[in-house]
């Protein structure tokens, strides 16, 4: 049997799966034509959309809305372009910029999870400000300039190698990446511990009363959701070849906010599509025009009007009722929510 | 056993619970009465650490419950059914359910299966609707659910607020039979309700409290002590 999230995440993974496809196909096509534009904006639209996830993890999973999120995203590349300026390895810069992001969202953590709601949010929001602050304004960090002269690593695969300069090759190990973050969210959440995260959202203060400690469930989230924007971050300085301090600066994560309303809150898939539709965007408007920002901000409104469950939100149910529909699924007609039950019995 | 000496609690500067001491045995349902506003509910919360105590104890067998988080007390074996049930929306029932499994630490696996199942045959109706949000379910079925989740949780001590407050006759003394089960089973039942005659139907003993306080302590076969009862809370 399928219970209700199990279905709700099992179209998510439909919908991974044709993120999948598709970007599998503009890799071969990539290849093929010999492009490295359209590659490279892939490429960053998916490390965006890592941090966009971790948006999701918190908001849509434990209702906390973090204004603050690149700050993690930001160590993440700090730490990766100062590993890979010192010993030239890709894995040993991701290996620390996890463990670096694990450290500072801990702390972060422990700061931020002492007050909800709104002050959450604020907390957060302060946090990366101050932190991008105090890097713009240190030398060693490259200050307001950033840091540039990140050398193009090997990707050492065993006895393989891909370069980091190769545009297919490195969209194809951040696509696994990505996914595999994914991957490993929606694993954790089909877990016990997703559903005390649910319990969480709906009511906070009834969890206790069950044996889970609400602060515990709170920080495991902020520390999962801080790693997993760090590890995204690890990878922009192996693409860009540079970092900056506006990587940490409230547009970064304002914009991966974007990308989750527009992909659909608490669908997980859905924040991916939204950082990938939001970097295709600015890259299309911004072609037209150096006002981007006034149309997509003006998409952004019509979105959160008409589809106010973001793009997957409002095109899951239909999935799920093809689930549901599949013979081999053990799925009741009472294990989909009552909206969809509403649905099948007016077609 | 149960054991609570002194209990004084406060929301903010009132005084709600003025010392009250009060002892319970495994197998026991003790009935809490009083008017409204007289600190019934908060006693509940006091000793589940929703509010917290400012002083006194309250000792579960060998543990002290004063001061620990709510997660702790409810690990040491204390169950709380709210008066509003506190069914979590956008949960399913099975959902609902398995989240009290945590109330015991390391049970395997196959003993969780288990305890979902032997609720399931004692509430064929929960079962059925296992997949249905919780939020969907009629009333009573919400009741059950509640202390259903709390049942896997096997407590030794179960805090129920007003359990049959807005349910159907039937429904009620369905209630009422899950908190004979409980005392079957060995469970202090500390039960506060308005319905006052279906409470002494399965309580062994009583208190009645006014202003914070316990004021009179009877026993529910004894028929002078029922019409004091009566006399205290004027049904």
């Amino acid at each position: 049997m399928l219970d209700r999230l199990a279905i709700s995440m099992r179209a998510s993974h439909v919908l991974a799966i044709l993120l999948l496809a598709a970007a599998l196909c503009l890799a071969a096509l990539g290849a093929a034509l010999d492009d490295s534009f359209y590659l490279r904006l892939g490429t960053e639209a998916l490390i965006f959309a890592g941090l966009a996830l971790s948006v999701d993890l918190l908001l849509g999973y434990s209702g906390a809305l973090s204004l603050g999120q690149a700050l993690y995203f930001g160590i993440g590349a700090y730490v990766s372009a100062l590993t890979l300026m010192t010993v030239p390895s890709f894995w040993l810069a991701m290996a620390a910029a996890g463990l670096a992001t694990l450290v500072a969202a801990t702390i972060g953590g422990l700061i931020a999870n002492r007050v909800r709601g709104v002050y959450f949010a604020l907390i957060t929001f302060g946090m990366a400000q101050v932190v991008a602050k105090v890097v713009y304004n240190t030398r060693e960090l490259g200050a307001s300039d950033g840091m540039i002269g990140i050398p193009v690593v090997q990707i050492q695969f065993g006895p393989f190698a891909i370069s980091a300069g190769n545009p297919v090759g490195f969209f194809l190990i951040v696509l696994a990446i990505i996914m595999g973050l994914y991957g490993l969210s929606a694993y954790l959440l089909e877990t016990p511990f997703g559903r005390v995260l649910t319990a969480l959202k709906a009511n906070e203060r009834r969890v206790p009363f069950l044996g889970y400690s609400v602060w515990r469930a709170r920080m495991a989230v902020y520390v999962f959701a801080g790693l997993v924007a760090g590890l995204s971050g690890a990878l922009y300085p192996v693409l860009r070849g540079f970092v900056s301090p506006e990587l940490m600066f409230f547009a970064t994560s304002g914009n991966a906010v974007i990308s989750v309303i527009l992909g659909g809150v608490g669908t997980l898939i859905g924040a991916i599509y939204g950082a990938v539709l939001l970097v295709i965007l600015k890259s299309i408007i911004g072609s037209w025009t150096e006002h981007h920002l006034i149309v997509i901000g003006l998409l952004f409104m019509l979105c959160v009007m008409f589809l106010p469950k973001g793009l997957v939100g409002f095109s899951r149910p239909w999935i799920e009722r093809r689930i549901v529909r599949v013979p081999s699924q053990e799925v009741t007609a009472s294990a989909v929510s009552p909206a969809i039950a509403k649905s099948r019995s007016a077609s | 056993m149960l054991t609570i000496r002194g209990l004084h609690s406060h929301y903010g500067l009132s005084h709600i619970i003025q010392g009250i001491d009060l002892d319970a045995r495994p197998g026991e349902v003790i009935g809490i009465f009083g008017r409204n506003g007289v600190g019934k509910t908060t006693l509940l919360k006091t000793i589940a650490g929703w509010v917290t105590a400012s002083d006194g104890t309250v000792m579960l067998g060998e543990h002290g419950l004063c001061g620990l988080s709510p997660d702790r007390i409810c690990h040491a074996g204390v169950g709380f059914v709210p008066e509003d049930r506190r069914i979590f929306p956008g949960l399913t029932v099975e959902e609902n359910l398995s989240l009290g499994l945590l109330q015991v630490r390391g049970r395997p696996k196959q003993d969780e299966c288990r305890a979902i199942d032997a609720i399931y045959n004692r509430f064929p109706r929960l079962g059925e609707r296992r997949h249905q949000l919780g939020t969907t379910l009629s009333g009573g079925e919400q009741q059950m659910l509640a202390m259903a989740r709390v049942m896997v949780g096997e407590p030794r001590l179960v805090l129920i607020d007003e359990p049959s407050e807005g349910l159907a006759p039937m429904i009620v003394a369905e209630v009422f039979a899950i908190v004979r089960e409980l005392r079957n089973r060995g469970a202090i039942v500390l039960l506060v309700e308005q319905n006052v005659h279906q409470a002494l139907s399965v309580a062994d003993r009583f208190h009645v409290v006014e202003r914070g306080k316990i004021v009179f302590s009877g026993e529910a076969g004894v028929e002078a002590d029922r019409t004091r009862l009566m006399q205290l809370i004027a049904v």
